[in-house]
């Protein structure tokens, strides 16, 4: 047992050990092999960005910016903040703006980490595997970016994957109906991203002409189509800003219905994020959020780029870890190889056999001497040149070739 | 026994009247004793902290409840919303609000909001949702800053005229800010303070039932503009303490400055010298402002400038003239403590059980470098206002304070561990001079300064 009585973790934060990151980097090779395959080429942004970035209306919602690590750099004495990259599209697009040329299409995909402040022991460092699809690629890129997640979560070992939908165009439609000033519409907007239900009431009481409760927008978990058909029935002529909105959502989910891929619409999704402009996604599994993502087609712009449009979504690899089954153990065979003399020369000659097996793909160290019940390789000076001791019995060689075979046999 | 942290400074007088009142009257502390450290008949201890010190001092536990300004509670909120404080009651007197005030009808593209209230500044300026801002966090004279240093303040003023009298324009008071009674939220929960609460809750002021909130203002509607090339050299020079020493170099300097007397203090006295104008600012605040331009030259202390340099390694910040006055030393000092140097101090405190060794100061990047540089291991620094002697033993183990002769040290009975840094006043320029005819007068001044000082001055030394 460890003999550390209290952690000195720093609070929100996780170690992870062996056998967790051997699920870690599995999620993440799943997801890199997926995105290659799909045409998707890696970045990875800096941990450290000016806080400018996130603050401008449009990008993260007020209490999400209340949550940041913000901080004065070592030169910064112009005053202005720094912050731990708190999101990932967002520099996404400050690299697209900067680096890539304006309106080209561009397919990126990354694995990096996001800091949020939780005020209890909720994780404050996630990892994500993110992609990001820049360019004029309309509905059809939303609905790559679906069928790639969902992909990549199969590739990943990750079974019932719920797809959940909405388009950021419906909540705006209900405000600019309200006929709530600019500022108000977009007070009530950040409220209803940081999950203030309260607000539904106050934009209802704003709408008397209505013919159906707006809570059929924001409290009923519909399905595919024929809920959008029903919303657009019972909504669609006293708020006819809806149209455009329903008319994408709709659009998309057939394409998804197709081929059997069956969505679940709600009308705000987009917790934290000011920056979706069009149809937003969430995958979940066993009601749990697995990732999300949509589109932003104003961001680019926001953060000094031409106005590009632009989709993404990001996988959450702590909320995979428990949706994926374990799998196999990965390890490699592990070995040990040691010297039977304690001589310069039988020590170049064992790390000379251990180098050779760590080609032959094992997992070889030259100090436990099999003491956890690895096969051992004694190299010795002398014929036999080595001795394998396995299971309480031992077998003697006179060349690697022989040994190798053996060792085949044990793998 | 109920620890209670009580206001020096503005709400000294009318705290005592509520203690007297309240049958809790404490000797000494309303005339404004020297003393830091007071017994409360019957209740326990109280303790003497500048006010914006005591909503740290609450949180962290060491008091269980203090009296302080409510703008100084939400200051530290702000940064920390996770604050074990609970604010108890509006006391009914030191009524004041926060205001945001605005000097123009333009702002530089990057926002720059000066306040002595910069967590809550930085929260405003992301409800304003300021696409780009600068926050500068200051020791005062916020007032000061606006329209050349800063294009929006957060400044204390009781109404819409008291903003207008420090020539600003308001626009909305943020916070209702009066006196309130706050309490450490577990000592609430676990300890009784049923003496105090009864005596001071008693509803003798009507006060609502809960305080007020931060008020995020409207939109501002600035338009961004650069600002034009400057044609004087700007001077900045301190107030408080460092005052006289200034005015004593610039007198030996021959350089008359109208406006910069104890009794007749402005904010932009007027300078006998071609081409130079000066603005009064905290000496504290002066190297950031240096190093960003706003200011070529500034007098202020070397402590000061240690401090920046610490936090910003890289800043442009030089020194240019040591003037020689002002001369004290920076040193670590405890208080009952079985040890003749740091290192012996640490040890005892680790073996007394003590897992974070505390380190309370005025200088608190100085403080953390000097606990960085003797491997402390654990440890916090509390950054403080004032009042320090009281610090050592019970709210921090260890105290990095500047010491002159010592006889405040002796008297009381602190221990100097090590003294490690000496400081006098000096002339601090950023290491890009100004160009053009700015640079003759450049060149120019500081020579003036530099037959102000009191030793010969040779080259700058470093901090």
């Amino acid at each position: 047992m460890p003999e550390v009585a209290q952690s000195q973790l720093a609070r929100g934060m996780r170690d992870l050990l062996p056998a967790e990151m051997r699920r870690v980097r599995r999620i993440e090779d799943a997801f890199t092999r997926t995105c290659l395959r799909w045409g998707y080429g890696e970045i990875r942004t800096p941990v450290i960005e000016p806080i400018h970035l996130f603050t401008a209306a449009g990008t993260l919602s007020p209490q999400t910016l209340d949550r940041v690590y913000s901080f004065l750099d070592w030169d910064g004495w112009s005053g202005e903040r720094v912050v731990l990259r708190p999101d990932s599209t967002i520099p996404a697009a400050r690299l697209y703006a900067e680096r890539f040329p304006p309106g080209s299409v561009a397919r990126l995909f990354y694995r990096q980490d996001i800091f949020r402040f939780a005020e209890d022991d909720s994780a404050r460092e996630e990892w994500q595997c993110g992609v990001e699809l820049m360019g004029e690629t309309g509905r059809r890129g939303d609905i790559e970016l679906i069928f790639l997640a969902l992909d990549a979560l199969a590739e990943a070992g990750a079974a019932g994957v719920v797809v959940r939908l909405s388009h950021a165009g419906i909540v705006r439609a209900v405000l600019a109906a309200a006929g709530m000033p600019a500022e108000a519409q977009a007070a009530a907007y950040d409220r209803l991203l940081d999950g203030d239900g309260k607000v539904v009431d106050e934009i209802e009481a704003r709408l008397p002409q209505l013919n159906a409760p707006l809570r059929l927008l924001f409290d009923v978990d519909g399905a595919g189509s024929g809920y959008i058909a029903n919303i657009r029935a019972a909504l669609a002529a006293e708020i006819p800003g809806l149209t455009p909105a329903l008319d994408e959502l709709a659009a998309v989910v057939a394409a998804l219905e197709a081929r059997g891929v069956a969505p679940r619409i709600s009308a705000a999704l987009a917790r934290r994020f000011e920056y979706y402009s069009g149809i937003v996604m969430r995958f979940e599994r066993d009601g749990r959020r697995i990732g999300g993502g949509g589109r932003y087609d104003e961001l680019i712009a926001l953060v000094g780029g031409r106005r590009v449009p632009a989709s993404g979504f990001a996988l959450d690899i702590g909320a995979l870890l428990d949706a994926t089954a374990p799998g196999d153990d990965e390890r490699a065979v592990r070995i040990s190889v040691t010297a039977e003399a304690d001589s310069p020369e039988m020590i170049a000659a064992a790390y000379d056999c251990a180098a050779e097996l760590r080609r032959a793909g094992f997992a070889v160290d030259t100090i436990d001497e099999g003491r956890d019940g690895a096969p051992c390789v004694v190299c010795r000076p002398s014929r036999p040149r080595f001795v394998l001791r396995h299971g309480g019995s031992e077998r003697a060689f006179e060349g690697a070739a022989e040994l190798m075979a053996a060792l085949e046999h044990v793998r | 026994m109920i620890r209670l942290a009580l206001p020096t400074g503005d709400l000294r007088r009318d705290t005592a009247a509520l203690l007297d009142a309240a049958g809790l009257g404490i000797e000494g502390y309303a005339a404004g004793s020297r003393a830091l450290r007071f017994e409360m008949p019957d209740a326990g201890v109280a303790r003497v902290f500048r006010e914006k010190d005591i909503p740290a001092q609450v949180a962290l536990g060491n008091y269980d409840a203090g009296i302080c300004g409510l703008a100084w509670a939400e200051e530290l909120a702000q940064r920390y919303p996770g604050l074990e404080v609970v604010r108890l009651r509006d006391l009914g007197y030191a009524r004041s609000g926060l205001w945001l005030a605005v000097a123009g009808d333009t702002c530089e593209p990057s926002v720059r909001i000066v306040s002595e209230y910069g967590n809550i500044a930085d929260t405003l300026a992301r409800r304003m949702r300021l696409p780009r801002y600068r926050i500068f966090s200051l020791w005062g004279a916020a007032a000061a800053y606006p329209p050349e240093d800063a294009d929006l303040a957060i400044v204390p003023a009781t109404d819409a005229a008291g903003v207008e009298a420090q020539g600003l324009r308001p626009v909305c008071e943020v916070l209702a800010s009066s006196a309130w009674l706050i309490a450490n939220r577990r000592s609430l929960a676990q300890k009784d303070l049923s003496l105090l609460l009864s005596r001071l809750l008693d509803g003798r002021v009507p006060a609502p039932p809960s305080a007020p909130a931060l008020v995020a203002p409207p939109a501002l509607g600035l338009r961004a503009a650069e600002r034009p090339p400057r044609t004087r050299l700007r001077l900045a020079l301190p107030d408080g303490h460092a005052q006289s020493h200034t005015v004593a170099a610039l007198e030996m300097a021959g350089l008359q400055v109208d406006g910069y007397g104890k009794e007749d203090l402005v904010r932009r006295p007027r300078i006998a010298f071609d081409a130079v104008e000066v603005k009064v600012i905290r000496p504290q605040d002066m190297p950031q402002q240096v190093a960003i331009g706003n200011f070529d030259l500034a007098v202020t202390g070397r402590d000061v400038l240690f401090d920046h340099k610490i936090q910003f390694p890289s800043s442009p910040v030089e020194e240019v003239v040591d003037l020689g006055r002002s001369r004290y030393g920076l040193a670590a000092i405890v208080k009952d403590v079985p040890a003749d140097g740091v290192a012996g101090a640490v040890r005892w405190w680790r073996a007394q059980g003590r897992a974070t060794i505390r380190v309370a100061s005025e200088f608190p990047n100085i403080a953390d470098h000097f606990a960085r540089e003797r491997h402390f291991g654990r440890y916090s620094v509390v950054p403080i206002a004032g009042a320090s002697e009281g610090f050592v033993p019970d709210d921090a183990e260890i105290l990095i304070e500047g010491i002159e002769t010592g006889s405040s040290v002796r008297a009381n009975k602190l221990t100097v561990l090590e003294r490690f840094f000496e400081s006098t006043n000096c002339v601090i320029a950023n290491r890009r001079r100004p160009e053009g005819a700015l640079r003759a007068t450049f060149d120019a001044l500081v020579e003036r300064l530099r037959a102000g000082a009191l030793v010969p001055a040779g080259a700058a030394t470093e901090g």
